[in-house]
């Protein structure tokens, strides 16, 4: 049996006019059910491809991909749609939220395009943010926001956690929090989480960790001394 | 300058990259500019065209008519004015024709004039003789063709024009008929089909018909400037032109007067000279008849001398033929005359010998007689003894035969009885008797023989003596028989000789009598032959005599009747002079042209339009930009913040934006500009081309046009530039460089109803506080759309109540089929040769008094058309009156009217209103307003007949009448029929104006055409343009939902929907502006006589909201493929 997600010697070539630029040359990993994954690498390493791929938000030139058994390096517009919709949650680094749309609306958008949703309110609860439900994001601080990003990514009850420096636009401590939710939604949901940062120091709090660089997957280890993100300084 | 030059590279960049952004104000300001300078150079354009022909053409500043026509003498004075550029007086006639084509074409023939009113050449040449002409060139006739006057026209009229026969020279353009329009006329069916010039030699009338001026001045058409001068100078010329015929007046009374005296003298030279004439005629025919009568009387006799001379010659014939035969027999007679003279000759010498022999003979005889006698007297005397013995004897017997018979006689009785013895003796006895008897019978019987020889001897003795003496005699005779013959011979020859000579002679007269007889006939033949040629003459001469004296009663007739006629036309001619009215004068100003007129108004339609729409499109330009420009100036923020970090100027930095805009606006108002003043006339002109002269539109430019569009396009765009970049440069960099916080979440006022809100589908409710959550957007979105279905419903609500005025007017106010103007009988009522036409044709017909009056109001005078039925209930199928809200209205009576809408809508008469009516006279009315109707064309006032009489004691005739026709009528031939008549002055089939008027009003239809396309592009301009900042602005939001899973429906739904309900809201708005917009619009397309009734047809709205809805779609449309470019990489980056 295969892992949960597998990589398989993965190419991305943008094209952009005569220029071809290969940003990812031969990836390949795979990260198995209910593992807190972290994917670290500088910029322009080829995470972010990586992510979109996984994601179902690009395609792949060569190679294949698959998640709980399914191929999705075959997918077709529609199945990509349909894959994003049921098989991830998104952490986006700036959060993205509707700003129009309070924070349990906010959930709801995810949540009602969903087969098997999760009840916003229960979701938001969980993140810490049952008092800020009817709240508008921009009456929200950053980590409040990204939490109801989270939120918003759970309540979908998606196979897939994926985030992009979640951390990125929080300060040190919001940015600690937001991870130790991730952390413990892991833990206690069981739920797949892949975080993709360029912080190597959250490497720590990682039960695999994956290492791009230059479009290739430099190393990928599994995490034997796992840290709790309160002891992870950078 | 490098900065700079960066910055301007980056301003290339950025228009390049958006390219979208920019083409939107390009395009709103090229709309708007396009439309608006269209629009205001269309009229314009289209009277520099029109105008500037009828400038260049020369066309009439006055047009000077007069009852009694001009003379040359009357132009020269005109002339004189020191204002005059050109006079010249023309002649002018209705003329119906026939064509080669089977028309029989009214056509109204003017005489060249050749300062004013200049024709312009087509095809062709001007005429070189009278019976050469130039045409109408609306007209569809071709050079060569051949116009053939009609023999039906007036004899008045034929008098006036010389030629037959008018062949096209030349197609012409004259300035004084621009418009289609041709006029009317009382020929044919009342309109003129086209217009002619021919030169003046082609008429033969005693006045120019109308007197044309140009004044001396090169003011443009229509301009404030040309009608001031044109009110500068009324009074004078009218005076100028009162005195003008004036003028001709007296000289016409003079003239006449002289002339009447002329007409006089030369009757009486007539009347003489016809007399003299006729008398000698008389006296000529009396001569005749004489001599007539002399050669009847000498042809009788020469017939009776003929029948003479006939019968004498027969008598000649038959006497000649009686000669000849008398001659024949005279010849014969001669020949045997002759003969027998001969014969007689011969025979008196055989005479001559025989009377010889016989004398001797007898001689001889004699001598032999007298022995013989001597013997015979011998004889006798022996004889006679013998006798007297005998005698003796015979006495003695007859004693004895007594003594016997006296014894015995008785016995001889009784001789049977006696004895036979005694009767034996008797007897014996008496036998002795007898026989003595006997024997002396015997003796005495030989004797008596003896005596009877001796007598017979006597006898022949004396026989022979006779004899003899006979025969002495006899020679004697013989002798003179001899001698006689013998005389009688000679006398016989003498007589043969005679006869002879007299038969030569008569031989000779008879041959000369044939001759004669031959010449005698020969004669009376020639005379014959005279007298039948003498006969013919005399007949021939009778004829003539009897066609003298005919023609003489002819003459005679004539000459009484001639007299009888001049003298009635000398007492017409003196009530003429009598009559003779002072001229009435008109002095016609070129608003009295159908052309200028009906142009005026025509084009400033447009020009009506043109100061509304504009307004309209400026403003939804200016929004455009205004909301495109704080799009991008929003989206620029950190480059501003960047830009001013690098210490940019403020100016500079501005600059950058109100160059973009700048840049955008101006080529939008360059190339509007020059779609916008070369479409709109062009287009727009297409159809006043079918009414007017084909000219091509002339190309208007505008500096002030061009630059007031310009400064606003400018204002529009930089100022928007400048009013977005203000407020975003007051910040500092460093806040500029932060991204802006995004725009609070709102809670709309829906929320607060939860038991609606509740119910609403989650991403409704999401569509629903993005819709107000932008309120610029949504503002622009709404005017937007609400602009596009507003001018949509405006273009199709200006086509149903204009289009159809005509057809509502004479489809549902006016039903009758016709209406006939004509001069009333002396009674005022309708002639009847008329009406029994109308009757004929089984149409029914609304008779009426119909007139010019005045409306006079506190502050105008209107000239209105007042009709006064005389009876309403006649007028039921002809005239409808309903109130504007559809209810009927009742007859008026009394001193009440009933007025049409449009005098209320101008003049503010309302219903109860007392109104005065005023004639040309200054008659007065006054009548109080029962009701107003429901009315589209002219403006009426409708009052009952006998209220005129009432009012001012003073009967007036009737006029008009409405006409039905029953159904299947053919109406044009009735028309025609009915045209005819005398009475008639005009027949106008309400079918014609209808069509007349709807022609006139299809100009609109290409605003209407121009106006919904606008109002298209429009739509497009500022859907495309908001959706697309709408999206660009959500691109990360929509990005992030992309991500979340929503599929390509959902995500446009999710976005779009916003735009569908922002449609539904504009179109709403849309409907209620659209309203206003029309009724604003329709306040201002005021057409003389017309009234417009403003409404909107259900399909007009049905069409605006399709329209807009289909516009919105097709943006939709190309908004989608937009979203489905949206990259979901882009939620990944970070805020700008």
């Amino acid at each position: 049996m295969s892992a949960f997600v597998e990589f398989k010697n993965v190419k991305k070539t943008y094209k952009t006019g005569e220029v071809e630029i290969q940003a990812l040359k031969d990836a390949s990993f795979e990260i198995e059910k209910g593992e807190f994954c972290v994917i670290v690498g500088a910029s322009g390493a080829g995470k972010t491809t990586i992510l979109n791929i996984l994601g179902g938000m690009d395609t792949l030139t060569s190679g294949s991909v698959t998640l709980d058994g399914r191929e999705i390096s075959k997918f077709g517009k529609k199945e990509l749609t349909a894959y994003r919709r049921y098989d991830i949650g998104f952490v986006f680094q700036f959060y993205n939220l509707v700003q129009n749309l309070t924070a349990k609306e906010n959930v709801e958008l995810a949540a009602q395009i969903c087969k098997d949703p999760l009840d916003a309110e229960e979701v938001l609860k969980q993140v810490g943010l049952g008092e800020r439900m009817k709240n508008f994001p921009a009456q929200l601080s950053g980590g409040e926001q990204q939490r109801v990003a989270i939120a918003r990514a759970l309540a979908k009850n998606p196979k897939l956690l994926l985030c992009d420096e979640p951390t990125g636009a929080l300060d040190y401590n919001t940015g600690k929090a937001v991870l130790k939710l991730l952390q413990d939604t892991c833990r206690k949901s069981g739920m797949t989480v892949v975080v993709i940062t360029h912080n190597s120091a959250l490497a720590a709090m990682a039960d695999r960790i994956i290492t791009v660089k230059s479009g290739t997957v430099e190393s990928m280890r599994m995490n034997t001394e796992i840290v709790d993100v309160e002891n992870i300084e950078w | 300058m490098l900065m700079r030059s960066k910055l301007r590279v980056s301003t290339l960049r950025d228009i390049k990259s958006t390219f979208g952004r920019f083409a939107a104000i390009l395009a709103i300001i090229a709309l708007g500019v396009g439309f608006f300078s269209g629009v205001r150079i269309t009229t314009p354009a289209m009277v520099r065209t029109l105008g500037g022909f009828m400038e260049d053409h020369e066309l009439f500043d006055y047009r000077i008519v007069s009852t009694l026509g001009w003379e040359e003498s009357d132009v020269e004075t005109l002339r004189g004015r020191k204002d005059v550029r050109a006079a010249e007086g023309a002649y002018a006639l209705d003329i119906m024709f026939k064509d080669d084509y089977g028309n029989a074409p009214v056509m109204k023939v003017h005489s060249l004039t050749e300062k004013v009113n200049v024709p312009e050449i087509l095809e062709g040449r001007l005429p070189e003789n009278d019976s050469e002409c130039v045409m109408d060139g609306k007209t569809s006739y071709k050079l060569g063709d051949v116009l053939y006057v009609n023999p039906e026209n007036e004899e008045d009229t034929l008098e006036k024009f010389k030629p037959r026969e008018v062949t096209v020279v030349g197609l012409i353009y004259s300035p004084a008929y621009v418009h289609f329009e041709r006029g009317t006329t009382s020929l044919g069916n009342g309109t003129i089909n086209g217009f002619v010039y021919m030169n003046k030699g082609a008429f033969d009338m005693e006045a120019y018909s109308e007197l044309y001026i140009k004044l001396d001045h090169e003011l443009e058409v229509y301009s404030d400037e040309y009608n001031d001068y044109m009110a500068e100078r009324e009074d004078s010329w009218e005076k100028a032109a009162e005195d003008a015929a004036e003028d001709r007046y007296d000289s016409i009374v003079s003239d006449a007067e002289d002339e009447l005296a002329d007409g006089r003298k030369k009757l009486e030279d007539a009347r003489e000279e016809g007399q003299q004439k006729l008398d000698d005629a008389r006296a000529e025919l009396d001569d005749a008849k004489e001599e007539l009568d002399k050669a009847a009387k000498k042809l009788s006799d020469a017939e009776k001398e003929i029948a003479d001379g006939e019968k004498e010659i027969a008598d000649n014939e038959k006497k000649l033929k009686d000669a000849k035969v008398t001659l024949d027999d005279s010849e014969k007679q001669l020949a045997n005359g002759k003969y027998q003279l001969d014969n007689a000759w011969a025979q008196l010498a055989a005479s001559k010998a025989q009377i010889d022999a016989n004398e001797k003979k007898l001689t001889d005889g004699e001598a032999a007689l007298a022995k013989a006698q001597a013997e015979l007297d011998e004889g006798a005397s022996q004889l006679k003894a013998g006798l007297a013995e005998i005698e003796t004897q015979y006495a003695a017997l007859n004693e004895q035969n007594a003594q016997f018979m006296a014894e015995y006689g008785e016995y001889l009785e009784m001789i049977d009885m006696l004895p036979p013895e005694q009767a034996e003796q008797i007897t014996t006895a008496k036998a002795q008797i007898d026989g003595g008897f006997a024997q002396l019978d015997a003796a005495k019987s030989e004797l008596l023989v003896k005596q009877e020889e001796l007598t017979a001897g006597q006898a022949e003795l004396d026989a022979q003596k006779a004899t003899l003496a006979e025969g002495r005699k006899q020679l004697e005779a013989g002798k003179a028989q001899y001698a006689q013959g013998y005389a009688k011979y000679n006398a016989s020859w003498a007589e043969y000789q005679s006869g002879k000579a007299k038969l030569d002679s008569g031989r000779y007269e008879y041959n000369d009598g044939v001759k004669k007889l031959a010449d005698g006939k020969k004669e009376l033949e020639n005379g014959k032959k005279e007298y039948e040629d003498g006969k013919a003459e005399y007949e021939e001469g009778l004829k003539e005599y009897e066609d003298g004296e005919a023609e003489y009663e002819d003459g005679l007739t004539s000459f009484d009747e001639e007299i009888a006629q001049a003298e009635q036309e000398l007492a017409d001619g003196e009530k003429e002079l009598h009559d003779l009215k002072k001229p009435d004068v008109f002095l016609l100003d070129r608003n009295t042209n159908i052309g200028y007129a009906c142009f005026e108004n025509d084009s400033s339609i447009v020009g009506k339009l043109a100061k509304v729409f504009p307004v309209f499109f400026i403003l939804v330009a200016a929004l455009v930009c205004i909301t495109t420009m704080s799009r991008m100036v929003e989206e620029r923020r950190t480059q501003i913040g960047t830009l001013k970090a690098l210490g940019y100027s403020e100016s500079a930095i501005m600059s950058k934006f109100t160059i973009y805009a700048g840049s955008a606006a101006l080529l939008g108002w360059s190339i509007g500009y020059a779609l916008g003043t070369y479409i709109f006339p062009q287009v727009i002109w297409l159809n006043y081309k079918l009414m007017y002269i084909e000219l091509d539109v002339e190309y208007l430019f505008d500096w002030k046009l061009a630059l007031l569009a310009g400064l606003v396009s400018l204002l529009c765009s930089v100022g928007a530039a400048w009013l977005s970049c203000r407020y975003e440069l007051s910040e500092t960099a460093a806040e500029l460089m932060r991204p802006k916080s995004p725009k609070a979440g709102k809670r709309v006022l829906l929320e607060y109803f939860p038991s609606i809100w509740n119910r609403m589908k989650f991403l409704h409710k999401v569509s629903i506080r993005n819709i107000f959550r932008y309120k610029k957007r949504f503002f622009m979105m709404v005017v937007g759309i609400s602009g596009c279905t507003a001018l949509l419903l405006t273009g199709f609500g200006m086509s149903d109540s204009v289009g159809d005025f005509a057809v509502v007017q004479y489809e549902e106010i006016v039903t009758a089929d016709a209406s006939v103007t004509y001069s009333s009988d002396d009674n005022g009522d309708m002639p009847g040769e008329l009406k029994e036409k109308l009757e004929s044709t089984g149409a029914t017909h609304a008779d009426l008094y119909a007139g010019s009056w005045d409306l006079v109001t506190k502050d105008a005078v209107k000239s209105i058309s007042l009709m006064a039925p005389v009876d309403f209930s006649e007028l039921k199928g002809s005239m409808n009156f309903n109130k504007p809200d559809g209810s009927k209205i009742d007859p008026p009576t009394g001193d009440e009217a009933l007025v049409s809408i449009s005098i209320m809508q101008r003049y503010g008469v309302k219903e109860g209103d007392t109104i005065t009516l005023r004639d040309e006279n200054m008659r007065v009315m006054e009548f109080t307003v029962k009701a107003v109707f429901d009315n589209h064309v002219y403006n009426y006032v409708f009052i009952p007949y006998d209220s005129i009489e009432k009012q001012l004691g003073e009967k007036f005739g009737l006029n008009e009448a409405y006409v039905n026709f029953p159904e299947n009528t053919d109406v044009y031939q009735a028309q025609t029929d009915i045209a005819k008549l005398k009475c008639v002055k005009n027949l106008s089939l309400f079918e014609d104006l209808k069509k007349r008027m709807t022609d006139s009003m299809a100009s609109l239809d290409y605003v209407v055409l121009l106006v919904i396309i606008c109002a298209a592009l429009l739509a497009f301009i500022v859907l495309y343009n908001l959706t697309n900042i709408n999206i660009t602005e959500r691109e990360r939001e929509i990005a992030t939902i992309k991500v979340l899973g929503f599929f390509k429906k959902e995500t446009s739904a999710y976005v779009l929907r916003e735009n569908l309900f922002l449609t539904g809201l504009g179109i709403i708005v849309g409907l209620i502006l659209g309203n206003m917009l029309l009724h604003f619009v329709m306040s201002y397309l005021v057409v003389d006589m017309v009234c417009f009734k403003e409404r909107i047809l259900m399909k007009s709205y049905l069409f605006s909201i399709g329209l807009t809805i289909v516009f919105n779609l097709a943006v939709n449309l190309v908004m989608e493929n937009k979203l489905e470019k949206i990259n979901m990489a882009e939620s990944l980056k970070s805020v700008e």
